[in-house]
């Protein structure tokens, strides 16, 4: 008696999970022929608005796709891909970032775009070097979806009272005294830099001005300990002589313009991409404008074409061939690249580019201008940072944390970073 | 000890009392009414405790297949883990001083409330209120918000001439103010300390009042013993959560685990290990060391319990 009981139990529980288990599978499926693919990036509401007016642009020219989509915030976008992924149901379609790449390419989350639907993505419009950016071991993971490059943000009537021009180029020994000066006339109140010793982008640009890079090809750590101590001796530098924003301003950074010491009106230059110039203008509410990194004694930018965001096609999309036409149509169609403006930085493509830079106006003239005058001084572009990439720049971070409290010395800073980036490069 | 074993006495068949049926006999009506819940719990809580166990074992990266690797992970997190090791340091000073200071001020504002004054009702839903926000990322953006460099809280002490850092960005107070954020939500154990309060018997401290005794005395004497459950009990589950504190420094450490690292609760740097950093089989061991690690606790402070938890029906 007491048997069939447990088992009548056992049969009722059972008939319960395949009743939960086919309505999970039920509400998948879509209907009437039609597909429907998912498409997730990263960004804010005003970058979200473009998003979506593209996207509906893309259903009315393809009736059939039916693209649902969705967007977090930078950080928040990873945590919930991980998630995602791991259950097995990653987007369709979705935004990687240079830092991320190997993390998902080498895993086999993303599709080879040479092979396959991925195909059927046109790059001949883009320039060669930038796509190239996209390819990790030999295996096309990704499309830029934009070009971007890093840039100095800064107020130049701050600057230009104190003496100094940072859109003529500058040296670093000539910023250091020019951010001194732009503290010393706002009694301090506002600093003349935001500190840079936490940013992983001013380290590679610097190393990139000596001839060095951040990662080299096999996955390791292109620079020495002797390297990062100088860095951070010119980051202490500017910090010694009040050019540089406080420790406590400093450690309030995080990458959204808004939080940031800039942002926030608490320095009149740091170091970011020239795509962010209207969201900081934005945020910061003065005239800011962009110009290129300081530069050592021989004048080398160290600036490249760098990918300011790819799109992939996940490897277990059902719809690869709905997928790739929605990559291609943001790369390649003329309406899209006009909705979608310099949000993301300017079009990969370089006709749809070359359209709407000869019809911008403000702020993305400014941009287009800045860029076409950097062209020429543009280097290659560094190979994909390797797996455990993301968590350098964490790493960097807190550790030049310990030095602006005052908590580390620079020799102690630079061996924990040495040996912690070594165990999580692996 | 020397008894004969002699068998134990078949149970006295008693006759059915009417409506207490479920006692002697189970209905397989009851369980197809916890069919729900039971599935709930096996699908939701034992299933993925089943499968993070032996995650931990491995090196489990989201997207591969997991490898053994034995106690790898668990040797690496003692042996060869600085942040993990200053996650334990950060989490322990969280308990250890959050806990006492909470429960030390939920007994003192439930012993204000206490003496019944016109009002009552109001300031208990005023100090539970926080405790509602409890897990809340509102409260704790609102202390971000009000301990940040040019906040509300700088502005008040500049007023009395006083230069202070942006509180939660600065390593040597950020923790503190997530202490203070975890000491002002005491509104949980306050109410339950209020009950017990109104169980202590009026005409014991009558009785030792006539016999002279003074307000602490009687404090001391008579409402602490009486209140010892209560206290044991607060101490219990408010430990447990301490352990277990994610939001406030999620939030208010940016995310990050704060300034420096002065924010890296234990359960913050699992969450980046595992979802950040792609290694979620460390991410499960660590896991399984806090159960544990809660388990201990708990069950040390039972074994105290007997030294100084007193019991009116248990003399």
């Amino acid at each position: 008696m007491r048997r069939t009981r447990v088992r009548g139990f056992g049969a009722v529980a059972a008939i319960a999970l395949l009743l939960s288990g086919t309505a999970a599978c039920g509400s998948d499926s879509g209907g009437g022929g039609d597909v429907t693919i998912t498409f997730a990036w990263w960004g804010s509401d005003g970058r979200a608005n473009l998003t979506k007016q593209a996207v509906e642009l893309f259903q009315k020219k393809n009736p059939a796709i039916k693209v649902q989509t969705s967007f977090a915030a930078y950080a928040a976008y990873w945590e919930k891909l991980a998630t995602q992924t791991a259950g097995g149901k990653p987007p369709d379609v979705l935004n990687v970032d240079t830092r991320y790449l190997a993390e998902y390419g080498g895993r086999n989350v993303l599709a080879d775009l040479n092979q396959g639907a991925g195909k059927a993505i046109s790059l001949a419009d883009v320039n060669p070097e930038l796509a190239a950016t996209g390819v990790y071991q030999g295996k096309r993971y990704a499309v830029p979806w934009a070009q971007n490059t890093p840039a100095m943000l800064y107020d130049p009537a701050a600057f230009t009272a104190a003496g100094a021009d940072p859109a003529k180029g500058l040296t670093w020994d000539q910023y250091a005294d020019a951010t001194a000066r732009v503290s010393a006339a706002g009694g301090f109140a506002a600093r003349g830099a935001t500190d840079f010793g936490i940013l992983d982008t001013p380290l590679e640009i610097w190393l990139r001005q000596q001839g060095k890079q951040f990662y080299t090809p096999d996955g390791k750590l292109g620079f020495t300990a002797d390297d990062l101590r100088r860095y951070w001796q010119l980051a202490s530098r500017f910090r010694d002589t009040k050019g540089a924003s406080p420790a406590d301003v400093t450690a309030s950074y995080n990458t959204s313009p808004e939080q940031s010491p800039l942002g926030k009106k608490l320095t009149s230059s740091e170091f970011a991409y020239d795509n962010l110039l209207p969201a900081y203008r934005k945020a910061n509410g003065k005239n800011l404008t962009v110009a290129p990194y300081p530069t050592g004694a021989n004048g080398d930018l160290g600036q490249y074409r760098r990918p300011s965001m790819f799109l992939s096609v996940s490897a277990r999309s059902q719809q690869q061939e709905a997928a790739a036409k929605l990559v291609d149509f943001f790369v390649n169609d003329a309406d899209a690249g006009k909705i979608l403006g310099t949000d993301r930085g300017l079009a990969p493509n370089l006709k749809i580019r070359g359209q709407l830079s000869a019809g911008a106006t403000g702020d993305d003239k400014t941009l287009y201008a800045y860029e076409a005058a950097l062209e020429p001084k543009l280097g290659a572009a560094p190979p994909v940072p390797p797996k455990g990439a993301g968590a350098i720049q964490k790493l960097l971070q807190r550790t030049y944390e310990e030095i602006a409290f005052g908590r580390l010395g620079i020799d102690d800073a630079v061996t924990r970073f040495m040996s912690e980036a070594d165990k999580s490069l692996g | 000890m020397t008894t004969l074993r002699t068998p134990a006495p078949p149970r006295p068949v008693q006759p059915r009392a009417p409506g207490r049926g479920y006692r002697r006999k189970s209905q397989p009506e009851a369980f197809a009414f916890l069919t729900p819940w039971l599935l709930g719990a096996v699908a939701l809580t034992v299933g993925p405790m089943v499968v993070s166990l032996y995650l931990s074992f491995t090196d489990y990266d989201l997207f591969t297949t997991p490898h053994w690797v034995g106690f790898g992970n668990f040797t690496h997190m003692f042996t060869d883990d600085d942040r993990y090791l200053r996650s334990v340091e950060v989490t322990l000073i969280y308990v250890l001083v959050s806990v006492p200071v909470k429960l030390a001020v939920s007994l003192g504002v439930a012993l204000l409330l206490n003496t019944r004054r016109g009002g009552g009702g109001f300031y208990r839903a005023a100090f539970y209120a926080p405790s509602l926000l409890g897990a809340s990322v509102a409260a704790a953006l609102v202390w971000r918000a009000l301990f940040t460099g040019g906040g509300p809280v700088n502005e008040v002490l500049a007023g009395f001439g006083w230069r202070t850092p942006s509180w939660v960005d600065d390593p040597n107070f950020s923790l503190a103010t997530i202490v203070l954020l975890g000491v002002w939500q005491f509104g949980a154990p306050m109410v339950i300390f209020l009950a017990g309060l109104k169980q202590v018997p009026a005409e014991l401290h009558e009785a030792a009042a006539i016999d002279g005794a003074g307000a602490l005395r009687r404090f001391r004497h008579i409402t602490l013993p009486m209140l010892s459950p209560v206290i044991f009990f607060n101490l219990v589950m408010e430990a447990i959560h301490a352990f277990q504190a994610f939001t406030p420094a999620f939030v208010i450490g940016g995310g990050r685990g704060g300034p420096a690292d002065a924010d890296l609760f234990y359960t913050l740097y699992l969450f980046e290990v595992g979802f950040q950093d792609f290694r979620m089989g460390y991410a499960s061991a660590m896991a399984w060391v806090l159960l544990v690690v809660i388990a201990i606790v708990t069950a040390i402070v039972f074994r105290t319990a007997k030294l100084w938890v007193f019991y009116e029906d248990r003399p």
